[in-house]
């Protein structure tokens, strides 16, 4: 499973793309500490080369996530079902747990830091999905 | 014979009306001899027929009043119909009376043979209107004497009553105001509130209770505005301070919002991570290279989280001391100084030119040590973000305002960013612009804390790649 993740905290990159290997992840896990960059990547790639999986940070200067995903939004429905964004934040606000309704993308929001039970179910949710295709 | 009964006839009517008329009736020669009284002339006098016919009328009034009736009554016998109003308390009677007098020349073949008099008792009349005049009086007194500014609109919009306090608030002299139209008087107000708000309470007959702007006077006002049969009644009081404090408050309010977002947010990621990388810790081997990475984050991150609770220790002191504090006259140009000399290391590495146009003998009220971390802050910044295009310029501008406090122009030629983008959010918290310098987002929130905390007032603006200007205005 390809992952991309998208955190200017290269503390949190570091993090999450050593859990996620604990975890048994085997396929190529891509880090952008800009969303930008990360943007510039997605649109620029093959459909058959999109990572199925997005953890996209909130925090981040210049553009923040929010704004990556509203960025991505005229191509929402190429990536629809092929790409699945969660977003990893370490805010605890009920308002951004609201605003992820906007976004079909966004399949789910965790709280930092990940853990095994999430990196599990969120694997169970990518498989399903994708045995749905 | 039917003339002579016609004639009797109407001298019966005449009698008649003559001595049943409610007014007092006389009837007087030319030298005021009363020839002929009515019974409600007698009653008022308390005299009968006998005492009064064949004297003359001066005798029953008050000595001020014989010359007025002598004058009338001359009048009268000239041939002119007279009429009057007069108080008379007649000679020997404890009544004062306000009666409207006629005076009608009776004239026979030509000759004016005598005249009557006609008195209205409008006694009780005049005192009614005493009193409409008094209550008006006592009304317009209230009017006045109320702190609310009060002005009547009839049903044309036009003023008919104004007070003291809407001459104040509006700005108009009365005479300006009554009589006119609000839509003359304002019409810059054609579309505004007041108008649409009193177009309602006209139409439903509704009292209305707002508060909008008075752009002319720069003002806010709070109105009651009460429809009547004869239009509108309006109330109005200066809310101005009210209204600005609750703004002040909500300003605050929201920045207290912000704050604790920001807040947990920045306390929140360190710690998450040291959570993580605890978790990491236990499930991997010692041994390998990610263990000493891991272990290398987890010492950063605990750092990171001890840095946030020491800036928002800074932050708090800084708000703590805010009214303890008393200002002293700061030499502006010794503080820059001494904040250019701190950096000077970094200004030379990139061979900054730093020009102060500080005037020495301007002084900022204030606090040195504030004074200090905000031009500190600001060198450091454009240290940081300078353009890799050119040598760093940094200009500080100091002019000095009697009674207006200094204004100091802070400005470099640096990478700069996009004012429309980041706008007022380039003062807050944790707020970072950039990705490829290190950096916290906390320098411009103390910078902005400082300048307010002194009282002062902090702007800036900036376009990219040519460089950022501040402008201060301090006390």
């Amino acid at each position: 499973m390809d992952t991309l993740l998208i955190d200017d905290d290269s503390i949190g990159v570091f993090l999450t793309e050593r859990l996620l290997k604990r975890e048994g992840f085997d396929g190529n896990i891509t880090s952008f500490s800009s969303a930008q960059d990360a943007l510039e990547h997605l649109q620029a790639a093959e459909p058959n080369s999109l990572p199925q999986l997005i953890f996209l940070d909130l925090n981040m200067p210049v553009m923040d996530g929010w704004e990556f995903l509203d960025a991505l939004k005229p191509q929402e429905t190429q990536l629809l079902g092929r790409c699945h964004v969660y977003i990893l934040t370490s805010s605890l606000a009920h308002s951004d747990a609201c605003r992820i309704r906007e976004f079909p993308l966004v399949a789910g929001l965790i709280h930092k830091p990940l853990d095994a039970a999430q990196i599990h179910a969120v694997r169970a949710q990518v498989e399903a999905a994708a045995s749905l295709r | 014979m039917s003339d002579i009964f016609q004639l009797k006839e109407s001298e019966q009517r005449f009698r008649a009306l003559f001595e049943n008329n409610p007014d007092l009736v006389l009837f007087q020669d030319r030298e005021s001899v009363i020839i002929d009284a009515n019974p409600a002339y007698l009653d008022v006098l308390e005299k009968s027929r006998e005492e009064v016919v064949g004297r003359s009328f001066s005798e029953f009034l008050p000595p001020h009043l014989r010359g007025l009736f002598a004058q009338k009554l001359r009048e009268a016998f000239e041939g002119h119909k007279v009429n009057f109003d007069v108080e008379v308390q007649f000679e020997g009677t404890n009544r004062a009376f306000v009666f409207a007098v006629t005076k009608v020349p009776l004239v026979v073949e030509g000759v004016i043979t005598g005249v009557h008099a006609v008195m209205r008792d409008m006694t009780e009349t005049h005192a009614s209107h005493q009193v409409i005049r008094e209550q008006a009086h006592k009304l317009s007194t209230i009017f006045e004497s109320i702190t609310d500014a009060f002005f009547l609109l009839d049903s044309q919009w036009r003023y008919t009553f104004v007070n003291s306090d809407v001459e104040r608030l509006l700005g108009m002299k009365r005479e300006d105001l009554l009589g006119r139209t609000m839509q003359e008087v304002f019409p810059e107000e054609q579309h505004g509130v007041f108008q649409e708000r009193f177009q309602h309470a006209f139409q439903t007959k509704q009292a209305v209770h707002f508060q909008a702007y008075f752009e002319r006077m720069k003002l806010w006002l709070e109105v009651k505005a009460f429809p009547s049969l004869e239009g509108l009644s309006v109330y109005f009081s200066d809310v101005t301070d009210k209204v600005r404090s609750q703004e002040e408050l909500y300003r605050q309010n929201q920045d207290l919002q912000q704050f604790t977002y920001i807040v947990s947010h920045n306390l929140r990621a360190p710690l998450a991570n040291a959570l993580g990388l605890v978790d990491l810790l236990g499930s991997i081997d010692k041994h390998s290279p990610d263990y000493d990475e891991a272990l290398h984050n987890l010492k950063a991150s605990t750092l990171q989280l001890d840095t946030v609770l020491r800036d928002m220790n800074t932050i708090l002191s800084i708000r703590d001391k805010q009214d303890v504090n008393e200002p002293e006259r700061v030499p502006l140009v010794d503080v820059v100084q001494q904040a250019r000399l701190n950096l000077e290391e970094a200004l030379a590495q990139c061979h900054a030119e730093v020009i102060l146009n500080i005037p020495p003998d301007l002084h900022v009220l204030g606090n040195r040590a504030y004074l200090y971390s905000i031009f500190f802050n600001l060198f450091s910044n454009s240290v940081k973000y300078r353009s890799e295009k050119r040598p760093l310029q940094i200009t500080v501008t100091a002019t000095g305002r009697p009674s207006q406090g200094v204004r100091v122009l802070f400005a470099d030629n640096g990478s700069g960013f996009d004012t429309d983008k980041a706008g007022p959010d380039i003062f807050r918290l944790y707020k970072r612009f950039h990705t490829a310098q290190a950096g916290r987002g906390m320098g411009l929130y103390l910078v902005k804390t400082h300048v307010e905390t002194m009282g002062g007032k902090i702007d800036v603006s900036s376009t990219v790649d040519q460089g950022t200007q501040f402008i201060l205005n301090l006390r």
